[in-house]
């Protein structure tokens, strides 16, 4: 809930309405905050790994709870499409799937496509003001679906060192993610990955989750 | 009036279970609970073909006994609410209402940073807020 990308900005303070409290923390809090996170851990870790490790259990718990909150609180209604484009890159092949479906107030996930596009959409904007920029399905292997972000909020301030290689402190929301999905039933592996771009100085950012064999299973199941 | 209420978590173990009624005895009150989750399985795997019941977060009369009846009620993570309750004719309203706002002291609960997901509920406030929620659903008796 943090305030970027609001609908509507109030210049003035007195303009502001009293009864509903806004559900947004400042920017630089969390900046400051998760700085302090990263800088507290790295102090006590030894390797890359271990600090990736700890972002994550630490992002892990916050989507435990989120997912308790949403469903709580979700009231939203929504029509539901699902409309396929398929491009052909030299050696790949993605599948891009818009997928837009509904939670109709406080209804249970139990597709994968469900509770995918549920931490897509509904998460992404109580968390970030935003939906995310796209959902996709890897072609390599069937459990593999990718959430990309051209630039993920928690990296906003940060650059990494050169000597850290490939870390990224999105590591935090890949955490978010898989306590959202691990919560919901869905048992996952999540990593957060830095994608280059051309034409753009800042790599793009993608969560990559797998989902573990007994979600396939289940969902061959439900056919 | 209520007699029980019970927080079991995803894998059917108890994470709050509270009895307001000096009379009866606790565990027998914890194994009425302890039978009403195998309604609840039954109904989560056998979903009945109505699209509008499947998954809702309510689920109705779960299990009448002699003397009780048995509401539930299942979260997005599969954490599952009981209430035993002794009343004869209960509203449908009144119970969801009940469940709602217990729904609403559990999220609260659960978001305390401390609270081990999996273990016991041991949030003083949420015992609290708890009995204050039982008590308002007997002052307002149904019908």
């Amino acid at each position: 809930m943090i305030g970027v990308g609001k609908i509507k900005q109030y210049t003035n303070v007195l303009e502001k309405p009293i009864n509903k409290g806004k559900q947004e923390v400042s920017l630089s809090a969390f900046a400051f905050l998760f700085s302090e996170l990263v800088q507290y851990n790295q102090t006590h870790v030894d390797n890359i790994a271990e600090l990736e490790r700890r972002l994550e259990d630490a992002g892990y718990a916050v989507g435990a709870r989120v997912l308790e909150l949403l469903c709580h609180r979700e009231k939203l209604c929504h029509i539901s499409w699902a409309g396929f484009e398929s491009l052909s890159f030299p050696s790949h092949v993605w599948i891009r799937l818009f997928v837009e479906t509904a939670i109709e107030g406080n209804r249970r996930e139990t597709r994968l496509l469900g509770i995918l596009s549920f931490v897509h959409s509904t998460v992404w904007k109580v968390l970030f003001g935003k939906v995310a920029d796209s959902l996709e399905k890897g072609t390599e292997h069937e459990d593999e679906y990718m959430i990309s972000e051209k630039e993920l909020l928690v990296n906003r301030f940060i650059s990494i060192p050169k000597d850290m290689g490939t870390f990224n402190c999105g590591a935090f929301v890949a955490g978010i993610v898989r306590g959202v999905l691990d919560s919901a039933g869905f048992p996952a592996v999540v990593t957060a990955h830095f994608v280059p771009v051309e034409g753009q100085q800042r790599p793009r950012t993608t969560i990559l989750i797998k989902f573990a064999e007994e979600v396939l299973q289940r969902e061959a199941r439900l056919g | 009036m209520i007699v029980c209420v019970a927080v079991v978590g995803h894998q059917n173990n108890p994470l709050y279970i509270q009895s307001f009624t000096e009379a009866d005895d606790d565990l027998k009150l914890h194994h009425i609970v302890h039978c009403s989750l195998d309604v609840v399985d039954e109904r989560v795997n056998n979903p009945k073909r109505s699209g509008s019941t499947l998954n809702e977060t309510f689920l109705g009369l779960l299990y009448p006994t002699e003397n009780y009846k048995v509401y539930g009620y299942l979260t997005n993570t599969k954490v599952k609410f009981m209430l035993v309750t002794t009343d004869l004719d209960v509203r449908d309203a009144d119970v969801r209402n009940f469940f709602r706002r217990f729904h609403s002291a559990y999220v609260d609960a659960v978001s305390n940073p401390f609270h081990v997901p999996g273990k016991k509920i041991t949030s003083r406030t949420f015992a609290e807020r708890v009995s204050n929620i039982v008590k308002s659903f007997r002052l307002n008796p149904s019908g």
